[in-house]
Formats: structure tokens, C-alpha cells, sequence
């Protein structure tokens, strides 16, 4: 097997875009990565339009669609309003699934996930629907926008605050945990700030009160002094600390390395001066789409430095499945099997979010990816049997074959034993160990 | 990229040629087992199984210190006479309806903590389960629970071994919620079944690849492992309870070897179980005690027959006991308190600890001497092998409970 390492490229290089060239050709197994990592996985035209249009073009759609994003995003926002504060936030996740499997802009979504996963909100601890969901709306208004603007709207975040247990931060109890929080979690990182910095940030968030499930500011639970947070001095507030701590170099390399492990590798650690290009230009203009833009544009990206070298989440192992074989399915009892596997959309186990990787997998976990595959394809039942393997090869004008090119784009040979059933052959493709890597 | 393509091309082609195909069909399961390869039996490991009590056990009506006139006194309507308990000394007895755990204690497989709490009790539903299940009473905001924590020191994510199991219709407490480890939740060992393909040996060298081709080995070594315990074991007496049904699948799962080295399990319903009997305690209260002792007596005396108990730690907690008096309303309220109960093969059995004073209370709570964390650190580092310190955050000293 090639052992291209990240190693083995300087940042000029690793970071320069990829063109095609006969060492390092263009192909289906690349097209496949690319749309496995910024949308969720592909359909067999995907892949065949993505082969014809070349790496950067196919980059080109999937950071900047041609379809009408907005107005598709405003009906799904409306869509998934609840009818009232108290309804349960399951139903936001069955449609956020549906939105995954719908949306004109996926890596839109795949970035509001990994959002998702950086903030942690719990929607058992907000327990309010309403609140989730602007949560989730901030996210994805960001997504590939300003990390630096996200949080200073995440500082006026209910739900990030309830999630963190600081429904009430008073002038005489500062919230050390909530101030901990934002620091090792969220921005500059372990290790680089001290139990002053937490203390004067936990002041700068003093009259930060969640009521009815909003953020306010209650004045006389201010503290008005000064405040020194991270070599800075002033009269912070939450607003402040959102500013500072978006503008540390620290931050910056928290998110891109957070970032890399999300678009590029999980298995190894990228070193320092790999990322540097990109920590430089991040911590100046905290630019998510362009990170997003250089990294799935990268020569590393296209190398076996990224390729599968990182674990399918349950929700990237089920969407795959919907998205190749171009249909929808029933999304309430999708979000319900995806629990069982380990991710319970809008409830992570912890604020550190999903900790992702080879802790996706255990033999229950692994078994119950099998088991979901069945349901899927099964002609009945909860999903409501609208996934056919058969009629997507028949469009296509080939048979069962097809599956393995479609989900592994492998290049397989007709054998004798592969089976005509369409069912079979592809719940063999997506059952296979390779189809768990992303 | 060309050769690691390559690489994954042959691969695929050899799986088709092969013939690895098993039946698609809905009931294969039996018939894909018998191509399942053989994974090595992990002989000897420990294993804890832990059992809530939801809604705040009366400790009083099941450990019963017959011969104490308060306890009369305080007890009008709910106490429990001598005659017809199950006397363990001249001071204590279990509850009539407790003669499974009488006959385990009888035999040394059971022992009993006694007055076991912490310092501020809480006495809330919510509050008082969050403290037994982060064990840490001081830090509320803590995001994992105690067995969560176990669960991550014991995971080992190339070998994809599950380390903890919970089991069970409730939704998950929160003890089980753990950073790393995705800790499944099952009624019946059958949902761990899986329809899948002959693995593909795992190649030489350390890979997320190569992890995976593991990984389903064993789920397809599982299947065959479950599916043969299934078959045997259906015989074991149990008697027709909901806990006694899922301690039959924890014993199956601990016969089928599959590395788990936590179970955990509930008896009440969850939220404010059934053990909260703020009014006609007695039947209800009656009831439970009941399934407790039958169940897990039944589930030792099943591992007992190829003496698999002594690779058994069962322990219970609730999330505070009930108050000395009762409250007019021939029921109790929330006390403070509590006795733990351990059973299995490797204990020393018999008592552990005073009885708690019923005379000097605390708002008519039992006072404690024993804390809960040193029950927790008993099973952790006693029994699972574990630092208990890198789970409690600090040091506390396990009890003297099992033989050496």
C-alpha cells in the first residue's frame, strides 16, 4: 500500500491544489472521497458528472452551489419550527436527517454537524425545542462563514449556556465552569490560559441570565470592573471575551486542527508546521469557507494521507447508504436507529461533543451497523422500503455490479459468485469494513 | 493512490470469488455462525453488574432491625414482625418476602453494607440520582457518570471489545454516560445478532482497515457464541419478573464471553421509580423487595452451575434511603442512609458495618459511616482492576468485603 504521509509533504505543497496529472490521476475512488467528506456520500450521477468535470470544478459546486440555498433552507427552517416551546427536539433531529439528505449545499450541513459536535448543546438539558433550534440556525448561518461571529452569537446562545449548566451567572458567584468551558473547549484550548484567565472570564460573563429559554443581561448582577483576560485589560463583557478569545492564535489552531481531523485525517496527528499556512491566514480573517476551500482543494486531501483515514460517523454511514441509492427515507425512525449506534443527534454524550474516530465502533456498535443496512434496503418496514437497489442499477444500465463501484468504487471484475439479487450485492458493499472509512 | 486503490480492488474481487455470500435472508443468523471464526476466550476477567433501585429503597422494611423498639415505634402500620422474617441475627432480619437473598446471605454469597450515604445527602429525586450516579456530590455539573468513566479506562478502540452494557427498557441513567465509550443498551441478547458476511482476514500491521476486519470477526464470533448460549441456558430458572428476564440475559451474555466487564440494570422503572412510596407502602414496597431478592438469587444460582458466580461482583443502590418514621399515610419519605447489597461468588459475606442508629437521626434520616464512594472504589479497584482514583478524582478506601 502507498504510504504518501503527510510526512512526506511540505506545507507549499500539501496545501497547493491538486491537479490531476498520470501519476495522480483523476478517478472514482477520488470522487467518491471527495463527496464521502463534504456531502454525506454521492449517487452514481454524482460520482459520473464529478469524473467528467474534474477535481477543482466538482470543488467549485460543492462550496458554492448553484441551486437556490436560501430559499431552501428558509422552507426546511419553517418546516421544522415546532408548534411550541415545550414539543420534544426529536422531531428537530428527524428533519435536520432530512435536510442531510435534501439539501442543495451539503457540506453546509456537514460543517452545521461538525459545529454541532464543537458546542455540544444537549437538547435534554435546554429542554426547549425553540431553543435548540435557533442553536442549530446560528450553526449553520456560520457554518462556513465567520468562526468569529459565530461566537459572538454563541455567547448570547441559550441553549449553549443551559447545556453548560450557567442558567444564572451572578456578580458574587462567577461561573468558573461555563468561563473553563469556553477557554479549553471552544477556543484557545488545554494548556494555554491560567485559573486567573478563567476567573476574569467567569467576571466577564457575570449577569448572563437564561430566562424563558433566552439569554439576558440583568445589570445588577454585573460585575463592572476591570477584567485581564489573556494579557488583555478591560471592562469585558460576554461579547468582549467572544472577541478575545476569537482573535488568539491559540483559537486558530484549535479550529484547524479540529477542522483537519473533520475534513482531512483522524488517524495521525498533523504536526505544526503543516498547518501553519493555514493557522496564519485562520487567526487572521477566521474565514471557515476559505479553511474549507484550501483543505478540499489540497494535494494532501487527494493523497492517501486523507484517504479513509477517517471513521464514518452513524449519520455519514446511513446517509451514504440514502444518498446512493438516491432517495429519501422516513427520518423519525432514522434519528431513533442512530441512537442506538451511538449518535443521538442534538444529545452528545458530553459539551466535548462526539469524540468520534475508532469510538464509533465496538462490536454492538458494528453489529447494529449491519442490522441498520438490512432495514434500509428491506422492501418494508420503518423505512418504508423506498431505497431499490434494483431499479438504481436498471437506470443506470447495469446490475448488481454496480454497487460496489457506487459505494467502494472499487473496480470489480464480473464473478461468478457476486449474485444478481441488487439487495444482496449491496448490502455486501455496505457491510464491508472498507465502507465504515471515510 | 494507485497501489492503495489497487489494494483495495483485489481485495474485493477475492471476497466475490470466494463465494463469501451468506444468505440474505431475514432468519440467517444460524447459518452464517457456523463459518464465524473462533476469537480466543477470555477466561478470568471480572465482572460487575450493577443494579438501581429507582425512587429511594426503604432500607428499614428490607434489612429489618426487628429487635429495635423505635423501629416499632416509628412504624405503626408498615413494620414488619419477627415471626415470618428471615432472621439474620438477634438483631436483624430480611423481609418475609426475601428468602432468595436470606439463603445467599445463609450461604456466604451475600453481603450486606450497611448505613452507606454521604455528607449533605440530597434528598430530590433528580439531585440524589445525579450524586449516586456522577459520584460527585460536589460537582453537579459533572457531564459523565461513574460507570461511563470505568467504561473509558477500560475501552480499548483497535480491539472493539464493548466494556459496558446496559440492560434494560429505560432509557440509559446517566452513571452509564461515558466521553469515549458507546455504551449499548439491550433488552435481549439478540439484538447484538447481526447478518454479515465471512470476514476478511485481517493483513499484517496496525490499520483503522485492519481494526475493522476484526471488529467483524468478532461480531460474527458473537453471533455464534450468543446464539449457542441461547440455545443452553433457556432451562435456568427464573421466576417471571422483568429484572429476573434481564439478569437471564446478563447471565447469557456473560456466558457468551464477550469481553463486557460491566452490566448495568434497574429495577423500579427509572425517573421517580417505584420504590418511592410516599403512601401504602406496604404492598408495593412488599412487591419489589420481593422481585429483588427472587431475581437476583435466581441469577446467582444460574452462574453458580459452572461457577461462573465467581467471576461475579453484583451490587445495588438507590438514590437515598427513607426516613425512620412513617408519614401517616402508612408510607415513608425521602431519608438519607441506605444498606448495599453485594452478592456473589468471591465475597466474604455476612455484615459490613453497624447498623445505623434509629434514635440519632438526621431529619429523621439514618446518618451514614460508610461512604458510597467506598463502595465504588471496592468494585473498581478490587474487582475490575482499575485505579479507582482516575474515576472517583480522588482516594477513597475500599471495604474489606471480598475473600483474597
Amino acid at each position: 500500500m502507498a504510504t504518501l504521509t503527510q510526512q512526506q509533504f511540505d506545507p507549499a505543497s500539501a496545501w497547493a491544489r491538486y491537479e490531476p496529472d498520470a501519476r495522480r490521476p483523476w478517478n472514482l475512488a477520488l470522487a467518491g472521497h471527495l463527496y464521502r467528506r463534504a456531502a454525506f456520500g454521492a449517487s452514481w450521477g454524482q460520482l459520473q458528472r464529478a469524473l467528467r468535470d474534474g477535481p477543482q470544478r466538482t470543488v467549485d459546486a460543492l462550496l458554492r452551489p448553484v441551486g437556490d440555498v436560501a430559499a431552501f433552507n428558509r422552507q426546511y427552517d419553517e418546516l421544522e419550527t415546532p408548534a411550541n416551546d415545550e414539543n420534544s427536539s426529536n422531531d428537530l433531529r428527524a428533519w435536520w436527517l432530512q435536510r442531510m439528505i435534501r439539501t442543495p449545499h451539503p457540506l453546509q450541513e456537514t460543517m452545521t454537524l461538525f459545529w454541532h459536535g464543537h458546542f455540544g448543546v444537549n437538547a435534554a438539558k435546554v429542554n426547549s425545542a425553540r431553543a435548540v433550534q435557533q442553536h442549530l440556525q446560528l450553526l449553520r448561518r456560520h457554518a462556513l462563514g465567520s468562526f468569529r461571529e459565530m461566537l459572538a452569537g454563541v455567547v448570547k446562545d441559550a441553549a449553549v449556556f443551559l447545556t453548560l449548566d450557567a442558567k444564572a451567572s451572578r456578580k458574587a458567584f462567577p461561573d468558573e465552569h461555563l468561563a473553563r468551558w469556553f477557554l479549553e473547549a471552544f477556543t484557545v484550548g488545554p494548556g494555554r490560559f491560567s485559573d486567573r484567565d478563567v476567573r476574569e472570564v467567569a467576571r466577564a460573563f457575570s449577569g448572563c441570565f437564561v430566562l424563558q429559554n433566552q439569554l439576558r443581561f440583568i445589570e445588577r448582577e454585573r460585575d463592572a470592573g476591570t477584567k485581564r483576560i489573556l494579557g488583555q485589560e478591560g471592562i469585558f463583557t460576554g461579547e468582549d471575551v467572544a472577541r478575545i478569545l476569537a482573535e488568539q492564535p491559540a483559537t486558530a489552531q484549535t479550529i484547524v486542527r479540529k477542522v483537519y481531523r473533520w475534513l482531512i485525517s483522524e488517524t495521525a496527528e498533523p504536526d505544526e508546521r503543516l498547518l501553519s499556512p493555514l493557522v496564519e491566514s485562520f487567526a487572521k480573517n477566521h474565514d471557515v469557507l476559505q479553511l474549507a476551500e484550501t483543505m478540499l482543494r489540497s494535494n494532501l486531501f487527494f493523497s492517501a494521507a486523507a484517504y479513509l483515514q477517517r471513521m464514518k460517523s452513524p449519520v455519514e454511514f446511513a446517509l451514504g447508504i440514502v444518498k446512493g441509492l438516491e432517495e429519501t427515507v422516513s427520518t423519525p425512525p432514522l434519528a431513533e436507529a442512530l441512537v442506538r449506534l451511538g449518535q443521538n443527534l442534538l444529545h452528545p454524550p458530553t459539551a466535548k461533543g462526539w469524540l468520534g474516530g475508532q469510538n464509533w465502533i465496538n462490536h454492538a456498535t458494528l453489529a447494529g451497523r449491519h442490522n441498520l443496512a438490512a432495514a434500509l434496503l428491506k422492501s418494508d418496514g420503518a423505512f418504508g422500503g423506498k431505497l431499490n437497489p434494483a431499479a438504481v442499477a436498471s437506470k443506470h444500465g447495469t446490475d448488481a455490479r454496480l454497487f460496489l463501484d457506487l459505494f467502494l468504487q472499487g473496480d470489480a471484475e464480473p464473478s461468478g459468485d457476486s449474485g444478481t439479487d441488487a439487495r444482496r450485492a449491496a448490502y455486501a458493499a455496505i457491510t464491508m469494513p472498507e465502507f465504515q472509512l471515510a | 493512490m494507485n497501489t492503495l486503490i489497487q489494494t483495495r480492488r483485489s481485495f474485493i474481487k477475492t471476497t466475490l470469488k470466494a463465494g463469501a455470500f451468506v444468505s440474505f435472508a431475514a432468519n440467517a443468523p444460524v447459518s452464517l455462525l457456523r463459518a464465524a471464526t473462533t476469537a480466543p476466550q477470555r477466561i478470568g476477567d471480572t465482572v460487575l453488574v450493577v443494579l438501581q433501585l429507582s425512587g429511594g429503597n426503604d432500607g428499614l422494611n428490607t434489612v429489618i432491625p426487628y429487635a429495635d423498639d423505635a423501629y416499632h415505634r416509628g412504624r405503626p402500620t408498615l413494620r414488619q414482625m419477627a415471626r415470618g422474617a428471615h432472621k439474620l441475627d438477634s438483631h436483624l432480619a430480611f423481609h418475609p418476602r426475601m428468602e432468595g437473598f436470606y439463603r445467599l446471605y445463609r450461604d456466604g454469597l451475600l453481603t450486606i453494607v450497611q448505613g452507606v450515604g454521604y455528607p449533605d445527602a440530597d434528598r430530590n429525586h433528580p439531585g440524589g440520582m445525579h450524586n449516586w450516579h456522577t459520584a460527585a456530590p460536589r460537582a453537579p455539573k459533572t457531564q459523565t457518570g461513574w460507570l461511563g468513566r470505568a467504561a473509558d479506562r477500560l475501552w480499548k478502540p483497535a480491539e472493539a471489545n464493548v466494556p459496558a452494557m446496559f440492560v434494560g427498557a429505560i432509557p440509559q441513567p446517566f452513571a452509564a454516560n461515558a466521553e469515549q465509550v458507546i455504551v449499548p443498551s439491550v433488552r435481549s441478547p439478540r439484538e447484538l445478532l447481526s447478518q454479515s458476511f465471512s470476514p476478511v482476514p485481517a493483513e499484517p500491521g496496525v490499520s483503522w482497515l485492519n481494526s475493522l476486519r476484526r471488529a467483524t470477526a468478532v461480531v460474527q464470533a458473537n453471533n455464534r457464541r450468543i446464539e449457542s448460549v441461547m440455545a443452553a441456558s433457556s432451562s435456568a430458572d427464573y421466576p417471571k419478573f422483568q429484572l429476573a428476564e434481564e439478569l437471564r440475559a446478563i447471565a447469557q451474555l456473560i456466558r457468551a464471553d464477550l469481553g463486557v466487564r460491566i452490566f448495568f440494570t434497574e429495577l423500579g422503572g427509572g425517573n421517580i421509580g417505584g420504590f418511592d412510596n410516599h403512601a401504602g407502602q406496604l404492598g408495593n414496597h412488599c412487591s419489589l423487595v420481593h422481585q429483588l431478592s427472587e431475581s437476583v438469587a435466581a441469577f446467582i444460582r444460574d452462574l453458580q452451575r459452572d461457577k461462573l458466580h465467581e467471576r461475579v461482583l453484583l451490587m445495588t443502590y438507590s438514590e437515598f434511603g427513607r426516613t425512620v418514621r412513617e408519614n401517616g399515610r402508612r408510607g415513608t419519605d425521602h431519608g438519607a442512609a441506605q444498606p448495599v447489597f453485594l452478592a456473589g461468588g468471591r465475597l466474604k459475606g455476612g455484615l459490613c458495618g453497624a447498623h445505623p442508629s434509629l434514635t440519632d437521626v438526621d431529619k429523621d434520616g439514618l446518618k451514614f459511616h460508610t461512604d458510597f464512594r467506598r463502595v465504588y472504589a471496592t468494585a473498581l479497584d478490587r474487582w475490575l482492576g482499575l485505579d479507582s482514583r482516575s474515576v472517583l478524582s480522588a482516594s477513597f478506601e475500599p471495604l474489606d468485603v471480598l475473600k483474597a
